[in-house]
């Protein structure tokens, strides 16, 4: 539940099409459509990140582009744990991982970085 | 002190502080939207989120008692170079296993832990011994010069 200091209960628009994603991501046999977005989300920010600043400067800040990849996969896998049947406790768990394992390569990372 | 061994230092403080700070945002947004999953559901990760913290909180509380008595030793004029390992060896000990704890943790979730016939298991333990190793030889570098 959301504490917001609404004066009038806020409706929900997309009731009903929330509801038809969310059975159908139970109902259906393809549930590794989140895990592959997750996926997808990381390697979007991650290979197109390192591919910019490299056509941009030259080079790239590998570490730093992985942290926030990692980063921007967790925002959309805490969203899905907000209801049953999106994601799987060990899939938020791994994109947990993934961050502070990115996190030991970005500190330890002996590279003079833009960051 | 060396400059790289405070850059180890930095470093693996940073690691802890992040680990800390990514568990606490997960934690709190599940509380905050009453979430149906919740890291702390997970018994390793949430053992890591105390064990973390605790294990910080040794740090600052020895590094006041290190910082004492890095800035109280004395040299004598002809060795040129602290005697002691003591004053520099008490904090990066803490935070080391700390960070070892923190890596284990992705190599338990992502790489499958210790079930199994494990072939990545050399990995970590040699990262983490490395650690451990590379922060003792920076120690020395920083009394006694280049061993």
């Amino acid at each position: 539940m959301i504490f917001l200091d609404y004066l009038y209960t806020l409706p929900n628009a997309t009731e009903g099409i929330d509801s038809i994603v969310n059975q159908m991501t139970i109902g259906s046999d393809f549930y590794w459509i989140v895990p592959m977005f997750l996926f997808f989300t990381f390697l979007i920010v991650f290979i197109g990140g390192i591919t910019r600043q490299r056509v941009k400067t030259g080079t790239a800040d590998y570490s730093a582009w992985a942290i926030i990849a990692s980063m921007a996969t967790l925002l959309p896998a805490l969203l899905f744990s907000v209801s049953a049947g999106y994601i799987r406790l060990d899939w938020l768990i791994i994109v947990v991982a993934l961050n502070i394992l990115s996190a030991v390569w970005f500190f330890l990372d002996k590279k003079v970085s833009e960051v | 002190m060396e400059k790289s061994t405070i850059t180890l230092i930095t470093s693996l403080v940073m690691i802890t502080l992040f680990t800390i700070a990514i568990i606490g945002f997960c934690v709190g947004f599940a509380n905050d939207n009453d979430a149906y999953f919740s890291i702390t559901d997970d018994p390793e990760l949430s053992s890591l989120n105390t064990e973390t913290s605790s294990g910080i909180s040794d740090f600052k509380d020895d590094a006041e008692g290190t910082y004492s008595s890095i800035i109280d030793t004395t040299i004598a004029p002809e060795s040129g170079a602290a005697q002691s390992t003591g004053p520099f060896a008490l904090t990066p000990g803490n935070v080391i296993s700390v960070t070892k704890n923190i890596v284990y943790l992705p190599y338990e979730k992502i790489f499958g832990g210790d079930t199994g016939d494990n072939g990545f298991k050399i990995f970590f333990t040699t990262f983490t011994a490395f650690l451990v190793f590379i922060s003792g030889l920076l120690i020395y570098k920083a009394l006694r010069g280049n061993p």
